[in-house]
């Protein structure tokens, strides 16, 4: 069973109706016991930093969620917010992040001619893999798109976490994974079939180390 | 029994077999045959219908209406048009049930041959109101709606530009002869189910009114003209031609480019009616031999593909719970014989149909169905 | 490369699809529910929903349609129309949609903007400003579907809502719209260069081709309603979209170089007062 951490922050509706498309079982708790007993973790989120480990704290799961997956080594996803509470600190907002990645998350700062770039990077990009991984299974061709809405994005201190990175104005890290935690700053419950791949290859091929 | 060769069998209304076994839709289709030869001979009606076209539609922008469903029939249709040198206008009813291959074949045949288009949409909560109300009187013509607005709007479409011809894709060689009794479709017969059990106010439906229709056939002199009965249509090669030439794709199923119909075709007719119109389309593709026998049985025994989400979907825009749904699934089977219909009028005017039938203005299977 | 986005804006009255011509005279275009379908099969890279008659008839967002809608797009999607509390925002955006646009009620109370932007993220706050050009050469705003006319300077007012926190501008020419002549490229231009977050350009496209032009005018997405609700001189209701291929080939250039050509003018800080001539 796939579960939606629920920490009242973000479209979690979305990715449990993309979950539905693709035939795979998943529910939306903030409930200690159906997050103890999932077998892959989802951590959505939409909005800014502070407030998201502000909620996360006051949700109470940050202990159940610590022993899932640090300790128990449980896939997890974090999607675009929750990808960067994965990390240590954000330039968003003052309160640290879970830690559980060595990165920070930093905003986007463009040179002088690459000014008229607008933030926040909204749309659909590619994604450039480092590395073969079973979260982009069959997404490697050249159409392969996601959906971006970001104002921040994560910069990984051991290059070997980064996954893949995006180009605007500069690379930057657009999904990583470190051992059972992966991370996407895109929304794939928002990438129509390409997000589908996504999620039906984490469901099915990640896998608790 | 079974026809010894096609696969109608004796549960279909009206069917009679002789001393071979052979069944009188199979002996309907060899007279049609004769009637609408194809070759060398049909190749010279159908240049002369197409002069005939021209000439009657010299003076206007348009020499003929093309209804387009996006189907297979029809497209191709608008290309044999174009082929005879002809100017047509293509004419769509959109029942807000079209599904995305649909459009995109339309919109691809028109944009490439360089047609011009006229839809027409019905609202979409009148249409849901009008289906729901067929589907709880229990009568098999769920399409009727659908059928009679296009009708109405190809001819509303001919008047506006004072076109004479309206050509119809129907082909008997693949398609077939719907067999007598299964059912029955008139203006009327959608007044009387939409007065006993609709809800919302006929506003954008376009019914066809028996005097409205009159009016088209002795005053505008409107002909219906179905030239695919002149081409050696066969449908596997014609669906190759019209992704090679114009990248139309295949919906799966005839008719179900329309998720509506597909829904009645699929699910309402032999789940509750008992209906496979498979064997009416199979049987005709045996006769012509773009069918083996083998493979239609075969075909037949596998039963019509559905998905839940489009019953679903159904049900959500019809405005119907579950419980409500299966109670009308399991009403007591209705026919047009328990509403009020034209037929009684039909009858009574059958020779002037039949004159109407000589000139082409109403198709011969209209005058044999419904004026009897 | 990011791309351009490109997708339909779509307008709601009662339970039907619409279009306009110049905000008047609505004419019924289908089904809102299968129409999301057909633009999800098609995989449009977002979609727009305006509610036109929700803020002049004084009512709320049709919370059902909007949830519907949700269920049937795997693509980002905004809901608009008749939008006046944060309380309205966090239920549209809990039942599926991923952002919101509001116009009328960010006139009457522009902290709104700030409020919602700070509470939901910017990223969720799309600002519509409705642009009617005035006979001095001006742009002035009109709210409540067009039928309340201001003498605020549109251009002004981007920048103000920007300041607000709007997260990108949707910017409709009201002169252009429904006419299919082609966008307003002075209107888009102007815009774009007073603000650095995202402006939408909408009104008018007639053409693909239109959607390259109005790039290069500044335009960070695209948006129309009739060039793909219509097909034809007849202007027939038949839904359709431009291929990936189609898009690229129309734009032929990446939105990086594009937007290397695009100037961001230095904001200036307006208070209210000087938005008004």
């Amino acid at each position: 069973m796939i579960v939606i951490v629920d920490y009242k922050m973000g479209n979690s509706g979305s990715i449990l109706n993309m979950f539905k498309r693709i035939g795979v079982e998943a529910i939306i708790s903030s409930n200690v016991s159906d997050i103890e007993g999932a077998d892959k973790l989802i951590l959505p989120g939409v909005g800014a930093f502070d407030n998201g480990i502000k909620n996360l704290k006051d949700s109470g799961l940050i202990p159940v969620l610590e022993k899932k997956v640090i300790k128990r080594k449980a896939p997890i996803l974090g999607i675009c917010l929750g990808m960067q509470l994965l990390t240590l600190r954000s330039e968003e907002g003052c309160l640290s992040g879970l830690g559980w990645v060595d990165a920070e998350t930093v905003r986007f700062r463009f040179t002088e001619n690459q000014a008229s770039l607008r933030i926040p990077h909204m749309g659909w990009n590619t994604v450039n893999l480092m590395r073969y991984n079973v979260l982009f299974e069959n997404l490697h061709n050249k159409d392969a798109r996601f959906y971006f809405a970001h104002s921040y994005n994560v910069r990984c201190n051991n290059e070997k976490d980064v996954l893949s990175t995006t180009h605007y104005g500069h690379d930057f890290v657009s999904s990583i994974q470190k051992g059972n935690i992966f991370g996407v700053q895109f929304h794939p419950e928002k990438s129509h079939r390409f997000g589908m791949q996504l999620l039906k290859n984490f469901c099915m091929h990640a896998r608790t180390l | 029994m079974f026809c010894s060769r096609c696969i109608l069998d004796s549960r279909i209304p009206g069917i009679t077999f002789d001393e071979n076994g052979v069944c009188n839709y199979c002996k309907i289709h060899d007279e049609m045959c004769k009637e609408y030869p194809t070759g060398e001979k049909g190749q010279k009606i159908l240049t002369k219908i197409a002069e005939n076209i021209k000439r009657g539609g010299r003076k206007s922008k348009y020499d003929c209406v093309i209804g387009v469903s996006g189907g297979c029939d029809s497209s191709y249709l608008l290309y044999l048009a174009r082929k005879l040198g002809l100017r047509p206008l293509a004419v769509h009813f959109d029942n807000t049930w079209n599904s995305t291959i649909a459009v995109e074949n339309i919109h691809t045949m028109l944009k490439k041959l360089d047609i011009e288009l006229y839809t027409y949409v019905i609202d979409n909560e009148e249409f849901n109101d009008l289906s729901r109300a067929f589907l709880s009187a229990s009568v098999p013509e769920i399409d009727a709606p659908t059928d009679i607005a296009l009708t109405t709007i190809l001819y509303l479409a001919a008047e506006k530009h004072k076109i004479k011809y309206i050509l119809n894709a129907h082909t008997f060689r693949t398609e077939g002869i719907s067999p007598i009794g299964w059912w029955y479709f008139d203006g009327k017969y959608v007044q009387s189910i939409h007065r006993q059990l609709g809800k919302r106010p006929m506003k954008t439906f376009p019914n066809l009114w028996l005097r409205q229709w009159l009016k088209w056939l002795i005053l505008n002199r409107i002909k219906r003209i179905r030239p695919l009965y002149y081409v050696d249509y066969r449908k596997e090669e014609t669906k190759r031609f019209l992704t090679e030439n114009f990248g139309w794709r295949w919906y799966g199923g005839h008719h179900m480019e329309n998720k509506f119909t597909f829904f009645n075709h699929n699910y309402i007719l032999p789940k509750k009616f008992d209906i496979d119109l498979r064997l009416v389309e199979f049987s005709a593709l045996v006769r012509s031999g773009q069918m083996a026998k083998r493979e239609a049985l075969e075909k037949i025994s596998k039963p019509m593909p559905i998905e839940e989400n489009l019953v679903n979907e159904v049900k959500k825009r019809l405005h119907f719970t579950d419980e409500e749904f299966n109670s009308v699934l399991s009403l007591p089977k209705k026919t047009a014989k328990n509403y009020e219909t034209y037929r009684p009028t039909f009858k009574r005017m059958r020779s002037f149909f039949w004159l109407m039938y000589k000139l082409d203005l109403v198709p011969k299977s209209f005058f044999i169905k419904y004026t009897r | 490369m990011l791309g351009v986005r490109v997708f339909p804006c779509l307008l709601l009255k009662n339970s039907g699809l619409v279009k306009t011509i110049k905000f008047q005279n609505p004419r019924y275009i289908g089904d809102p529910i299968n129409t999301v379908k057909i633009y999800n099969e098609k995989e449009v890279d977002e979609l727009v929903f305006l509610d036109i008659a929700a803020t002049t008839e004084n009512r709320k967002p049709p919370f059902n349609i909007i949830s519907q809608i949700a269920s049937e797009c795997f693509m980002p999607f905004a809901y608009g129309g008749g939008i006046r509390s944060l309380e309205d925002i966090k239920t549209i955006l809990s039942i599926g949609a991923e952002k919101v646009v509001i116009n009328s009620y960010a006139v009457e109370n522009p902290s709104f903007i700030k409020e919602a932007s700070e509470l939901f993220g910017s990223q969720s706050i799309i600002v519509s400003i409705d642009a009617k050009k005035h006979s001095n050469g001006s742009y002035y705003i009109s709210t409540h579907g067009g039928n309340k006319s201001t003498k605020i300077n549109s251009i002004a007012w981007a920048t103000k809502m920007e300041e607000m926190g709007a997260g990108e501008i949707l910017l409709n020419s009201i002169d252009r719209d429904g006419t299919m002549e082609g966008y307003d490229l002075e209107l888009t231009k102007k815009v774009s260069e007073a603000v650095s977050i995202p402006v939408i350009a909408c009104g008018g496209a007639g053409k693909y081709e239109d959607i390259g032009k109005v790039v290069e005018a500044g335009a960070s997405a695209v948006t129309a309603g009739s060039l793909f609700v219509y097909q034809g001189k007849n202007r027939s209701v038949l839904i359709n979209f431009p291929t990936r291929k189609e898009i690229e080939e129309i734009l032929g250039r990446s939105i990086e170089e594009i937007y290397s050509t695009v100037k961001c003018v230095r904001r200036q800080k307006f208070q209210i007062n000087d938005l008004v001539e």
